[in-house]
């Protein structure tokens, strides 16, 4: 189903989509763009390259609640916190981003164990990918076509929004984006010669040039095995590094979390939030002992998890390009340079 | 003021003669990263690597920053633009290295350039200085004349607002916290092992970002740094989320300049101004 609207019409679209629940849009700060739920529809903006974080705080918050407690002499009383999510829609999803999303399914609802909290979220929201603009340069840091998207790939979006000098344009790719889009009236019927320029400029998407090399998931698996000991190789590569947890926060794949319990008198939350890889007290034990106590440890663990571990337990690559580690790092570690010159090892 | 060029071969110079005569195991400054824009700090320790060294307006760290990390009677040659010598003498005075071990490469220059925004860096976010305050070799030739402004010319703004509206203004900055610690952990002055905010028992902050916690780790963090903030600006440029971190360390400068008649880092003989105590000090908060 193809379905457009013009330009100037943005305001009324997003009307629209608030009055179905929670949306989340990019929004511009003092500097960067990012996505939040707009109470404003005048806020929403599509001029932007992508937004500084990741839209996984949708699904996957960065502080959430599970438990709620009260301390008592004899018992403590507790009740899980319930799961209400509302049908809300992400508008505005670059494709790299929209991929991300079918990445951390594997791990939140394919292995084994549902995740309810992620599960709830998504569920009930709908995505609505939008393209690159192919007549803009790709980000230096950007490099999705290593992993296989495109400009204008539509994999993991619900519905796919396409922008032109006039209209907006926006096809429905699952089942549940072509119900929303039936729904929203504010949308006229998109002609032959839509889909015509949607195609074209989808084609056009492909053109976009993002850094590049020839990767293929279970040898760049096998390789890094190989290289794990090379100790010469990682303490070189993350001489810089800091050791903070930009790249992680920002990355779209990243999915670790801590769980504590916070209480105040007697009153607490039980809470998970997130967490990274290449904090200090990661992985420090209770004993006091630390696995992994070198910045290089901890970057060789960030590099290997997302390009070795996850293809051997979820069969794909956990990155997607979208360059966010590489433009927030304080010191520009850049893990692509870093997977490229661990290939030629 | 030396071309940048110029200070990159003079840099290069240095550290292969260095090297190769043995005198330090290691040159800390700039080297290649993944495009011209985005150069990386280098440790540089054979005199191959010393055609990967670079220096260019992007070239914004502060070193320093890697300074305490090696072991004490490590010979390193570090260099240092105006703020990062601020920042290498404070930890000399705090005895976090030794002024032995050290062959200070200096840098005059201006007009270097945030790499995300490419906007000259000046006033606004740092001290602005153009000199070196120590160094042992000049990479360039000293810059005479250059009027960058006062780096308290910022907080106009906020020493206008009441104690109410500074308190919304930071907790609504502090909203945007991600708590990924770019910050503590680009500051060189933030070497504590472990931070306050690590420390399991007791729990100073909330360990999931909370408000409160926001406050409790900037707050804390800012006062640690009272009187040792050399004003280089990089925590502010290591966030993320672009959080004017600069704002509240200039403000604790400026009250630290008027109670102890002494900046940060600007001489070796100083004592920090929050561990020496004279009869002369301010009691002004006393009162
Ligand atoms: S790679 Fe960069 S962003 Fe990641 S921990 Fe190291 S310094 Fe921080
Ligand atoms: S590792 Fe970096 S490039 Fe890959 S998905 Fe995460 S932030 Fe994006
Ligand atoms: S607090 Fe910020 S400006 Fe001050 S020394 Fe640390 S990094 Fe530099
Ligand atoms: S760098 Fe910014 S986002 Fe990260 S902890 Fe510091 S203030 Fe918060």
């Amino acid at each position: 189903m193809l379905k457009k609207i013009a330009l100037e019409k943005l305001g009324d679209l997003v009307s629209a989509l608030m009055e179905k629940g929670p949306l989340y849009a990019p929004v511009k700060g003092e500097k960067a763009v990012d996505f939040q739920e707009i109470t404003n529809p005048a806020d929403v903006i599509l001029d932007f390259y992508n937004t500084a974080m990741s839209p996984k705080f949708a699904f996957f918050p960065q502080s959430e609640d599970l438990i709620r407690y009260r301390l008592g002499k004899e018992a403590t009383e507790s009740e899980a916190v319930s799961l209400d999510a509302k049908p809300s829609v992400i508008l505005g999803v670059r494709p790299c981003d929209a991929k991300s999303f079918e990445i951390m399914d594997r791990h939140f609802l394919g292995a084994g164990i549902i995740d309810p909290y992620w599960n709830d979220k998504r569920e009930k929201t709908t995505i609505i990918g939008y393209a690159f603009d192919p007549s803009t340069a790709a980000d230096p840091a950007d490099f999705y076509n290593t992993l296989g998207i495109s400009a204008s790939d539509t994999a993991g979006s619900d519905i796919f929004m396409i922008r032109t000098d006039k209209h907006l344009l926006f096809k429905g790719i699952t089942e549940k984006g072509d119900r929303l889009l039936k729904e929203l009236s504010v949308l006229e019927a998109g002609s032959k010669t839509d889909e015509k320029t949607f195609e074209d400029k989808a084609k056009k998407g492909g053109e976009v040039k993002t850094r590049f090399m020839e990767i293929q998931d279970k040898a760049v698996a096998g390789k890094l095995v190989q290289v794990f000991n090379n100790k010469e190789f990682w303490e070189k590569a993350t001489a810089a590094c800091i050791s903070c947890g930009a790249c992680t926060f920002v990355c779209p794949t990243c999915y670790c979390f801590d769980i504590s319990d916070e209480t105040l008198f007697r009153d607490g939350v039980r809470k998970r939030f997130w967490d990274a890889c290449m904090f200090t007290d990661f992985t420090l034990e209770a004993s006091g002992h630390n696995p992994r106590p070198r910045i290089f440890q901890r970057y060789r663990q960030k590099v290997c998890h997302k390009y070795s571990y996850h293809v051997d337990k979820y069969g794909c690559i956990s990155c997607v390009g979208c360059g966010r580690c590489t433009r927030s790092c304080p010191v520009n570690i850049d893990i692509y340079s870093i997977i490229e010159s661990a290939s030629k090892l | 003021m030396t071309a940048m060029k110029k200070i990159e071969e003079n840099l290069r110079k240095e550290a292969k003669r260095l090297l190769e005569g043995g005198e330090v195991s290691v040159v800390l400054a700039y080297g290649r990263g993944y495009d011209e824009n985005h150069p990386m700090p280098f440790a540089a320790r054979t005199v191959e690597d010393v055609d990967s060294l670079v220096f260019n307006e992007y070239c914004t760290f502060n070193l320093a920053r890697y300074l305490p990390k090696y072991p004490p009677k490590t010979k390193i040659a570090v260099a240092v633009k105006a703020a990062d010598s601020r920042a290498v003498v404070q930890l000399i005075q705090e005895e976090k290295v030794r002024r032995e071990d050290l062959v200070i490469l200096g840098i005059p220059v201006t007009g270097m350039k945030d790499q995300k925004t490419g906007e000259v860096i000046d006033n606004k976010t740092t001290c602005n200085m153009a000199n070196p305050v120590l160094y042992d070799i000049l990479l360039g030739d000293e810059i005479h004349g250059f009027k960058g402004g006062s780096p308290y010319d910022v907080l106009a703004e906020l020493e206008g607002m009441d104690h109410d509206a500074r308190m919304a203004f930071w907790k609504k900055e502090f909203e945007k916290c991600i708590r990924c610690f770019a910050c503590r952990k680009a500051c060189p002055m933030c070497y504590c092992d472990p931070c306050f905010m690590d420390a399991s028992r007791p729990r100073w902050a909330d360990k999931s970002p909370t408000p409160d916690g926001h406050l409790m780790y900037h707050l804390t963090r800012f006062y640690h740094l009272a009187g040792r903030c050399i004003d280089c600006g990089e925590c502010s440029r290591a966030c993320p989320v672009d959080i004017p971190l600069y704002l509240f360390h200039k403000k604790l400068a400026k009250e630290c300049e008027d109670m102890f008649q002494q900046a940060a880092g600007m001489k070796i003989e100083d004592k920090p101004a929050m561990v020496n105590y004279g009869n002369q000090d301010s009691d002004e908060m006393l009162k």
